[in-house]
């Protein structure tokens, strides 16, 4: 396998027995992914498609029915595998009655930092999730979005060259999910790979280069970001100021060259953006 | 090797440490040593029901009785609670993400659990011990007034008979274990744990049935000999009252007998939990 391959997934098959007689469910059907490293690798798709069952067994949580998968290298139930690799599950619950600094410390001793080394990795990932500060409070009072950034302390305080994220946006404010966005584009910068699960589209298409899409357990698209969402058969023309008389000289030169389907339309923002914009500046405020 | 050996060891300690941090914040927990310790302290308002018998041995056989009772409830239904909040609250999915094995994550929770019911059986034996010591120094005042032969009261037997209560306990601990470790609800793990403690009481028939019974069919001979193998005998702990007050009646044998066996089930139930457990899809 390449060194440029953090995950390798070669015909993966997930079957479930459900029912008393043991019926079979395919949740994956013969899947075959490579997540190259130091990239953020989207992975879509509706509920049920197969996407947590996949992660799950990538982790070594869930064995395979049929196929094989390695993390850098390493068999996925390896603990060679696993301390190379971070988990926020999705809706991550942790232990109430710890505090965010002794739950990443925790989760550090598991991951195998050295006690010489883990004051120092506990503050490192703390800052880096921006729970410095609630550090010292139980995990019980923390919001759902402090919920999530502690859960993302305790997957990268080991510095783990691949980071697993299953939905870390889900049931955060917008103000929150950027800031998890953030910080996913800022663990790409050091070098780690990162794998994102995720409903919203507009963050994965902002901060992913590759994404892979998923339904009924196969894979049904998978390519770069960029490629995959251009409309080779399509052009916008952007412009301000443009008149009515300007507008309607440039729509028949285009017509006269041959354009089809020439329309006039304002470019417009997202609702996002405009949610985020509107938050922001009445906090700021 | 020696250094894997010590990273396994500290993540397995780590996990014990949670699980018993996280037990001795139940309420349950707390009732249950409370009602057990009220039993405890009660026994000597009920002496007079000693139907003929010594009665230190009444006020010996309704503490250790209780909390043998109370010890086997909060036995089962810690250890699944404990095990089941770990699956159903996902946090065993963070946690076997990291580099642990499932086998540190069972033992953990089994030491975790293990040292609860330590602090359960301690606490009460303690208790117990107190008040057995106090009416038995009453008890030896009366009799050599009166000219009797006072009561026999070993401290040693009580607290030989705490080490075999937390054995007897470890032994549920690990068969509750075994079960959660392929059961899918906690109800079906307690109903089952419940069953195979009784079981485990009730052992010794099948026993007695094997040495006394001449008369019977290979097949059913065959099936004893195999419950007296699978299921663990757990009235072979239950030699408090004898160790308490009447030690000579004990052999040192029988005593490190029933600690070796405990031992050798709990090691042997807690691979059986770890086979079970080993594919089990969190």
């Amino acid at each position: 396998m390449s060194d440029e391959i953090a995950i390798s997934v070669q015909g993966l098959t997930k079957d479930f027995r459900v029912g008393l007689v043991g019926h079979k469910l395919r949740a994956v059907d013969n899947l075959s992914l490579e997540i190259p490293r130091g990239q953020v690798y989207g992975l879509l798709g509706p509920n049920g498609c197969g996407k947590s069952t996949t992660l799950k067994i990538i982790l070594g949580l869930v064995p395979a029915t049929a196929g094989k998968v390695s993390i850098l290298g390493f068999g996925s139930a390896t603990s060679e595998a696993r301390r190379r690799a971070g988990f926020l599950p999705e809706a991550p619950y942790f232990h109430k009655f710890l505090t965010g600094r002794e739950l990443v410390s925790y989760y550090a001793r598991l991951s195998g930092v050295a006690e010489v080394d883990l004051k120092s990795a506990v503050e490192v990932a703390l800052d880096a999730t921006a729970m410095t500060e609630a550090g010292n409070r139980t995990i019980g009072t923390y919001s759902k979005g402090m919920l999530q950034r502690i859960g993302l302390a305790q997957a990268i305080v080991h510095q783990p060259e691949l980071v697993i994220l299953d939905e870390p946006t889900a049931g955060v404010d917008p103000v929150g999910a950027a800031a998890i966005g953030k910080m996913i584009l800022a663990m790409r910068a050091q070098g780690k790979t990162v794998v994102l699960c995720s409903h919203l589209l507009g963050q994965v298409e902002q901060v992913c280069d590759r994404v892979a899409i998923m339904d009924k357990g196969r894979l049904v698209l998978e390519g770069r970001v960029d490629d995959i969402l251009a409309r080779r058969d399509r052009q916008v023309i952007t412009a301000s100021d443009l008149t009515d008389k300007a507008w309607a000289a440039a729509e028949a030169a285009l017509l006269a060259h041959g354009a089809k389907d020439v329309s006039l339309t304002h470019p417009r923002r997202s609702l996002e953006e405009l949610f985020r914009e509107l938050v922001k500046g009445s906090r700021d405020a | 090797m020696l250094n894997l050996m010590k990273q396994s060891l500290r993540r397995t300690t780590w996990i014990a440490r949670i699980t018993f941090l996280e037990a001795i914040r139940q309420r349950f927990f707390a009732f249950l040593i409370l009602l057990s310790a009220a039993l405890v302290v009660s026994s000597v308002s009920f002496r007079f029901l000693d139907f003929g018998h010594g009665e230190l041995k009444f006020v010996a056989d309704f503490g250790f009785g209780g909390i043998f009772f109370f010890g086997s409830i909060l036995t089962l239904a810690m250890t699944a609670q404990l095990f089941f909040a770990e699956i159903e609250n996902r946090t065993a999915m963070t946690l076997l993400a990291k580099p642990v094995s499932r086998w540190e994550f069972l033992v953990g929770k089994f030491i975790g659990v293990w040292a609860v019911l330590g602090i359960f059986i301690f606490t009460l034996t303690l208790i117990l011990g107190l008040i057995m010591w106090g009416r038995h120094q009453e008890l030896v005042a009366l009799a050599e007034a009166a000219g009797r032969v006072p009561p026999d009261l070993s401290v040693s037997g009580v607290a030989a008979y705490a080490l075999l209560q937390w054995l007897r306990l470890g032994v549920i601990a690990a068969m509750v274990l075994a079960v959660s470790s392929v059961a899918r609800s906690f109800l079906f793990a307690i109903v089952v744990g419940a069953m195979a403690v009784l079981a485990g009481q009730l052992q010794w028939i099948a026993e007695e049935a094997l040495l006394k019974e001449k008369q019977i069919t290979t097949v059913y001979q065959s099936f004893l000999w195999l419950i007296t193998r699978i299921v663990p005998n757990l009235q072979q702990f239950n030699i408090g009252d004898a160790l308490a007050l009447d030690v000579a009646s004990v052999s040192n044998g029988a005593v490190w007998a029933a600690s070796l066996s405990g031992c050798i089930y709990i090691i042997v139930l807690l691979i059986l939990a770890g086979l079970g457990f080993r594919r089990r899809e969190i």
